[in-house]
């Protein structure tokens, strides 16, 4: 029962995923474009210098195309797209963070280690990801933070690895192993809930929902999704309101998250 | 003692200006953290006395030309001068009035120089922000223009402010025109400013 829905999900985005190709002169260029957009960020990670700035320079001022600076992602699907976004935001004001600020009775450190404790629990996600882009230090490093904090850190409650050893986690996920191979981003996505993503993203949050040990758990399917919520909720009460004040300082919210989603991907593809 | 009194402060002008000169980019962003973070830490004075003393302070370190422009990209291009002087004036305001949105964030915390590097008169600065709750990469990317360092990006966390901004101010532009974008920026400064946590 619990694999259904993300089993669901999957197939849907795998076809979203290929329709794009379907319609591949609409698509084609964005997506293209998307990807000589962070040409700066490849060469700050072949330090190569030069390029760096030049590519800068370039995108700046020499940009050939007249019409419209480069998307950083596309979006075609903009105005179903700014729907959801308006649901999560009111689900966001109306729910989540009235229940987080509520929540918030529970002391920090405690909440802390809740989240500590699910952030271990998601191991897999970054060492089966890591070790498919063949990163092999990272997967050294994230076997390493399981033992260590599964065992001194008190079954992931407390994360003596990060602090004291200073092995930090790396966020990895299965969109990131896409993008790896060179599977482009695809179309923007908001999801509902989960927000901002994009085809191949979303689709990757599908897969990686099969490396989360919860679901192998002898739990309820309602069990399950409480653990959930509260894993959302237990982060949304550390963070300190970044969606409010995204939302307050940009001219328009939507447009500025999306560019800083995109941003925010391809740089951690190319970590 | 007039006679005095005018070369004196023509040479001290001279020397702070060659002082100022010679100072690399990490040095000038240190001194503007440095700045900052005194005012930041100061006890005695309130969130609103805080955004006071810092406003204005950063606008001085800010390549306006250099970020408005390369903000607008292609459509800088296609702007009339007076509408991108109106913009320089609008953008840097609301760069400012986000800057200062961020202060009530601050509760302590150091800033680590990691790296520089100078190609010509280009500088890409590497810091690092550090409090016992986060960690934060911030990449300071700087020009130089009459012997002064100015900042002309900042990419918290790899993500360049500017290309944000230019990624959405584009398409506004495309959809509403300068007008457009102009009333939105106006309407944003009109917003009232953050009232900053209760002490």
């Amino acid at each position: 029962m619990r694999v259904v829905l993300p089993l669901v999900l999957c197939l849907t985005l795998l076809v979203l995923s290929f329709a794009p190709l379907l319609a591949a002169d609409d698509f084609v260029r964005p997506a293209a474009a998307a990807q000589t957009g962070g040409d700066d960020f490849d060469a700050e990670f072949d330090d190569d210098f030069d390029d760096d700035f030049d590519d800068d320079f370039d995108d700046d001022f020499d940009d050939e195309s007249e019409a419209q600076p480069r998307p950083l992602i596309a979006d075609p699907l903009e105005p179903w797209n700014r729907g959801v976004f308006l649901v999560n935001d009111k689900l966001y004001f109306y729910l989540f963070k009235p229940v987080a600020r509520g929540y918030r009775v529970v002391p920090r450190p405690v909440r802390t280690s809740i989240g500590n404790f699910f952030s271990n629990l998601s191991t897999p996600v970054r060492a089966v990801n890591a070790l498919l882009q063949l990163k092999v230090r990272d997967v050294g490093t994230e076997l390493g933070r399981l033992a260590v904090n599964s065992t001194i850190g008190w079954g992931g409650l407390f994360d003596p690895a990060g602090y004291s050893l200073r092995w930090k986690k790396k966020s990895e996920d299965f969109g990131q192993t896409l993008g790896f191979y060179g599977v482009k981003s695809g179309w923007y996505l908001v999801l509902p809930i989960f927000g901002p993503s994009s085809v191949r993203d979303g689709a990757g949050l599908v897969v990686d929902q099969f490396l989360d040990p919860l679901l192998y758990a002898d739990i309820k399917v309602r069990e399950y999704y409480s653990l959930r919520a509260l894993e959302r909720v237990n982060a949304l009460s550390l963070d300190a309101d970044s969606y409010e004040k995204f939302k307050r300082d940009a001219l328009d919210p939507y447009l500025f998250i999306r560019a800083a989603y995109a941003q925010h991907r391809l740089a951690n593809i190319r970590k | 003692m007039k006679r005095i009194f005018v070369p004196l402060l023509l040479s001290l002008l001279l020397v702070s200006s060659l002082l100022w000169a010679a100072t690399g980019p990490t040095q000038q962003i240190q001194q503007i953290v440095d700045t900052v973070l005194q005012v930041l830490n100061r006890t005695d004075l309130d969130y609103a006395a805080k955004r006071r003393e810092v406003s204005g302070l950063v606008q001085t370190h800010i390549n306006v030309q250099s970020i408005s422009q390369r903000t607008l990209a292609v459509h800088w291009k296609k702007a009339t001068p007076q509408q991108r002087e109106r913009f320089s004036k609008l953008f840097v305001q609301v760069l400012e009035a986000t800057y200062l949105n961020r202060i009530e964030d601050y509760s302590g915390g150091r800033v680590d120089y990691l790296n520089e590097r100078v190609k010509g008169d280009k500088a890409i600065v590497d810091t690092q922000f550090v409090s016992d709750k986060v960690e934060i990469p911030v990449q300071y990317k700087m020009v130089r223009e009459q012997g002064i360092w100015q900042i002309y990006d900042v990419v918290i966390e790899n993500v360049s402010l500017v290309r944000n901004y230019r990624s959405s101010y584009g398409q506004i532009v495309s959809s509403e025109g300068f007008d457009g974008l102009f009333a939105r920026l106006e309407s944003k400064l009109a917003e009232p400013p953050v009232a900053g946590k209760k002490q």
